[in-house]
C-alpha cells in the first residue's frame, strides 16, 4: 500500500453505519469500531480514489495535525491491507 | 463446531452501563455426522434435541438486531443439517446483520450454497481435520475429507469470503506445513490454525489431544515463516494454546461484554462452553426475551465487568486486557468459575496447567457420540 494505491474492500468486508452515528468495519468473524476520521476515510474507499486523495479529504474535514493524521491513517490502511480487509490496485 | 475464536472487536459501552452485544452465535443444532474428539459441544448432547423452531430462531435474530448485535454466526453441531438454514440467513441479513456460516462442509452442495448466497450470506468458514484424506477421515471418524474438498472448490468458484479452519492437536500438529500448502493450492485467502481448546469433548480427551511443547514451538516457527512468504496473499490466524502461554486469552472479550450464544434448545450463554459451569443459572428465549436475559440474567451479570474479580486480577493492570481469562476454564480446572483463569502465570492455580501438559499421552482420543 502506498499513496498512489487505490484501495477497495476485500471479500466479506462491509462498513456499517448506525443511527447513533457510530461506524463499524465488519470483517469475517469480527468487527472494528472506527473513530470519526477512520470512518470517513473508509467511507471513501471505492477502488477509484487513491490513498492520498482519501487522506487529503480527511485532513481537510477534521481539525487535526496533518502529519499525525497522515501517519495514523496510512498505518490503519496498512494494517487493514495486511489482514486482507483492504486490497489495492496500484 | 470445533473452535472458539474470540471476536477481534473493541467493545462499545451503552448509556446505562450495560455493554452492547455485538455478536450472536446461533448454535442451530448439536447434530453432526462427524465424531471429532476435539468438539467443544457438551457431552450431554441428548439434552439439546428439543431444537428451536424456525419461527423461534427468527425471533432471536430480530431481537438481537434490535439490541445492536452486528454479526450472526451460524454454527452447531453442523448447522447445514437444519433445513431452514438459508431462511434464517435471509432473516438475519434483512435485519442488517453480517452473516457467517461455520460448517464442516460435507452437505454444502451447489443448491444449498446458491440459496445461502442469494439470501445474503457474507462469509463461510469450512474446517478440515487434516490435509491428508486418510488422517482427516480418521480424526473425523468417517469418510468426509473428499466431500470437504468439493465444498471448498465450490465456494472458491463463487464470490464469497472464505476462511479455511483446521483445529490443531497432538494427532495432526506435525502436518501444519501441509495444511498451509493445502490452503495455498486452493487459493485460500484466510487460514485459521487454531490450537484445540479444552472444553466439552476436547476436555474429556485432553490427555490424548494435548500437543507437545516441541509441536507448539515448531508450529510458531512454521507459521511465522509462512506469514512472511505469503504476505498479502494469505492471512494466517494462529491461535496459541493457552496451556503454553504466560497470560490467559481475553475470553469472549470479557464475560457478557459483547458476545452471546444461543444453544439449539434456546438457552442463552455468555460463552459457547459456559454450560460446563454447573452452578450458573442460564435462561431460555422460550421464557424470556433475549434483551432481558442479556441485561439481567444471573449467567450474564455474575462475571460481567471487573467488580467480581478476586486477586490477583483485581489489582492487575491487565484486568481489562484479558478480563481474568476464561470462566469455564477456571471452573473446569480450579473448581470455581469466579477464580483467575489458571492459564495466567500469576494464578495460584497455574501449576494445574503444567500438570495437565505433563499428563499428555500418546493415545487415541475417544470419538464424540450422541
Amino acid at each position: 500500500m502506498n499513496e498512489q494505491s487505490r484501495p477497495r474492500f476485500g471479500k466479506g468486508v462491509k462498513l456499517r453505519h448506525d443511527g447513533d452515528g457510530s461506524v463499524m468495519l465488519l470483517v469475517p468473524e469480527g468487527a472494528l469500531v472506527l473513530n470519526p476520521p477512520a470512518a470517513v476515510a473508509l467511507t471513501l474507499v471505492d477502488g477509484n480514489r487513491t490513498l492520498e486523495e482519501i487522506v487529503d479529504t480527511v485532513v481537510e474535514r477534521f481539525e487535526v495535525a496533518p502529519q499525525r493524521a497522515r501517519d495514523e491513517l496510512n498505518g490503519l490502511f496498512e494494517r487493514l491491507a495486511q489482514r486482507g480487509f483492504l486490497r489495492c490496485l496500484s | 463446531m470445533p473452535v472458539l475464536s474470540a471476536p477481534t472487536s473493541l467493545g462499545t459501552a451503552s448509556v446505562d452501563g450495560t455493554p452492547r452485544p455485538l455478536s450472536l452465535l446461533c448454535e442451530l443444532t448439536y447434530r453432526c455426522n462427524l465424531q471429532c474428539p476435539y468438539c467443544y459441544n457438551p457431552l450431554t448432547l441428548r439434552d439439546y434435541r428439543d431444537e428451536l423452531s424456525t419461527q423461534e430462531w427468527s425471533g432471536v435474530l430480530s431481537d438481537a438486531a434490535e439490541l445492536g448485535v452486528v454479526q450472526a454466526h451460524f454454527s452447531g453441531g453442523e448447522p447445514t443439517l437444519r433445513r431452514d438454514l438459508a431462511t434464517l440467513v435471509g432473516d438475519a441479513s434483512r435485519a442488517g446483520l453480517y452473516t457467517n456460516l461455520i460448517t464442516q462442509g460435507t452437505f454444502l452442495d451447489d443448491d444449498l450454497l446458491d440459496r445461502l448466497l442469494d439470501n445474503g450470506l457474507d462469509h463461510i468458514q469450512i474446517s478440515i481435520q487434516a490435509p491428508q484424506t486418510e488422517l482427516a477421515d480418521r480424526i473425523a471418524g468417517t469418510e468426509v475429507h473428499e466431500k470437504k474438498l468439493d465444498a471448498l472448490r465450490r465456494v472458491r468458484e463463487r464470490e464469497v469470503a472464505l476462511t479455511l479452519n483446521c483445529v490443531l492437536h497432538r494427532r495432526n500438529h506435525d502436518t501444519i506445513e501441509d495444511v498451509i500448502a493445502f490452503a495455498e493450492d486452493l487459493g485460500i485467502e484466510r487460514l485459521e490454525l487454531a490450537n484445540v481448546q479444552f472444553y466439552g469433548w476436547a476436555y474429556r480427551n485432553r490427555t490424548a489431544l494435548m500437543p507437545t511443547l516441541e509441536q507448539v514451538r515448531r508450529g510458531e516457527k512454521v507459521v511465522a515463516a509462512a506469514r512472511e512468504r505469503l504476505h498479502g496473499t494469505m492471512e494466517i490466524v494462529y491461535v496459541l494454546p493457552d496451556y503454553f502461554g504466560e497470560f490467559p486469552k481475553p475470553c469472549m472479550s470479557g464475560w457478557g461484554n459483547e458476545f452471546m450464544t444461543v444453544t439449539p434448545n434456546g438457552y442463552v450463554l455468555p460463552c459457547p462452553a459456559a454450560s460446563a459451569i454447573r452452578d450458573l443459572d442460564f435462561e431460555n428465549v422460550r421464557k424470556r426475551r433475549l434483551g432481558e436475559i442479556w441485561r439481567s440474567s444471573d449467567a450474564f451479570v455474575r462475571y460481567r465487568g471487573t467488580s467480581w474479580m478476586p486477586e490477583p486480577c483485581r489489582s492487575c493492570d491487565r484486568r481489562e486486557v484479558d478480563w481474568g481469562g476464561c470462566r469455564c476454564q477456571a471452573f473446569l480446572l480450579a473448581g470455581d468459575a469466579g477464580l483467575t483463569d489458571p492459564a495466567c502465570s500469576l494464578s495460584p492455580n497455574h501449576r494445574i496447567m503444567a500438570a495437565l501438559r505433563e499428563a499428555a499421552e500418546d493415545i487415541e482420543p475417544a470419538a464424540r457420540r450422541a
